[in-house]
């Protein structure tokens, strides 16, 4: 591993529970589906922010484990909270409890909701694994712990090179907007731009790494959405991570998906 | 620079950013959200998007900088703020400071930030060496 923290010895940066920059050799990385405090059972740990938090980031340990990795390797983290208040007075203690004096890279959100309205915080993680990737599959599935949903909890890459998807929305080439009003056709419209990217990278969606949906409403996402999702990855799935929030750069736009993919 | 951009001839961007870099080599750095703080921790442009978008932009450019690198070494950044009606503003700081195509971009509006004075937070992935 050869990790550089970047603009780490400034003082007022110290002060933060998270570096400015992190850098890698990228020759494992991992990155894991947004993780929530849902109990084995499928529930939400009861005890809110505190308790949920905790149940979290008890989820990304195992998921970290499993790849030999443990919180001083992540190099970036993304936490989500739909209260800020319940985060400040004991959200962040709890995750502290985790993460010790590891200080990845970090972005902090408050959205509208999360995939589910009792959930007060996600989290999800890129972590630098380290070794050699000579010998491995180009990319690594796992579940750390049996859940219902389609996405894997963690996704490996091995040495494989990148690629950075800019989040894809139901636009036409010719700048019109598919789909106005329709969540099913701009669900169609978004994975069919995801498609004809990931060709001319010279990928397959098999080898999306880790998704980000980010939509104006779940509950009609869930209706219209996840068909469409299963119908292009055909059961070989990312990791993900799906959000709610107010909005997109047209009000037009209903969905705005954004992917991470690697190519050998 | 050790990345390729992705540029399907069938999915075209909404504005002005390239669909998708390819990682060619070099390392991979993570930036940290950047929002408008000054050198010493301080809020700066309270109320005022297009000074915190400047900020914003010349932290993303510090960070950047303090790894020998600049803003033509980013893969892709991910624009979040609060007020849809800040956009163009934020659009406009966006052009000055790029001057030509942006890395890959998402832009999303959410709820707040971490702090309620925030109206802008700009995270990047870019590659060095």
């Amino acid at each position: 591993m050869d990790r550089q923290n970047v603009l780490a010895e400034n003082p007022v940066e110290q002060g933060r529970g998270f570096m400015p920059a992190v850098s890698v050799n990228p020759s494992r990385v991992l990155f894991t589906a947004g993780l929530t405090g849902r109990t084995p059972d499928g529930a939400v740990a009861a005890g809110g922010m505190a308790a949920q938090t905790s149940r979290a980031c008890e989820r990304l340990q195992a998921i970290l484990t499993h790849a030999g990795a443990s919180f001083s390797d992540v190099i970036k983290q993304l936490v989500y909270v739909t209260d800020f208040d319940a985060y400040n007075t004991s959200g962040r203690a709890a995750r502290a409890a985790f993460f010790g004096a590891a200080r990845p890279a970090s972005t902090g959100l408050v959205v509208r909701q999360l995939a589910d309205p009792a959930l007060l915080i996600e989290v999800e993680l890129v972590a630098d694994l380290g070794g050699s990737p000579q010998g491995k599959p180009l990319l690594e599935k796992y579940n750390a712990e049996n859940h219902p949903g389609d996405f894997y909890q963690g996704v490996i890459v091995n040495g494989g090179r990148l690629l950075y998807i800019a989040g894809q929305v139901a636009n036409n080439p010719d700048g019109s907007v598919a789909g106005v009003g329709d969540w099913r056709r701009q669900a169609e419209k978004v994975y069919e731009n995801i498609g004809h990217v990931l060709r001319a990278a010279g990928a397959t969606p098999a080898q999306a790494v880790k998704e980000t949906t980010w939509v104006l409403s779940i509950e009609s996402w869930r209706q219209h959405g996840p068909a469409v999702r299963r119908a292009f990855y055909q059961g070989d799935f990312p990791a993900s991570t799906l959000v709610e929030i107010q909005g997109l750069a047209r009000p037009e736009f209903l969905v705005e998906i954004e992917v991470i993919a690697a190519v050998a | 620079m050790p990345y390729s951009t992705i540029a399907p001839a069938e999915a075209k961007p909404v504005a002005n950013y390239k669909m998708a870099t390819r990682m060619e080599g070099g390392r991979l750095l993570y930036i940290s959200g950047q929002v408008a703080w000054d050198a010493d921790g301080n809020i700066v442009g309270k109320g005022d998007i297009g000074v915190q978008a400047r900020q914003v932009f010349q932290n993303l450019r510090r960070v950047l900088q303090a790894t020998g690198g600049d803003l033509s070494h980013l893969l892709k950044i991910t624009t979040y703020i609060t007020k849809i009606e800040d956009f163009p503003a934020v659009a406009e700081v966006r052009r000055s400071i790029f001057q030509g195509e942006l890395p890959a971009s998402t832009l999303i509006v959410v709820k707040n930030l971490f702090h309620p004075d925030f109206l802008i937070e700009v995270e990047g992935v870019a590659v060095i060496g």
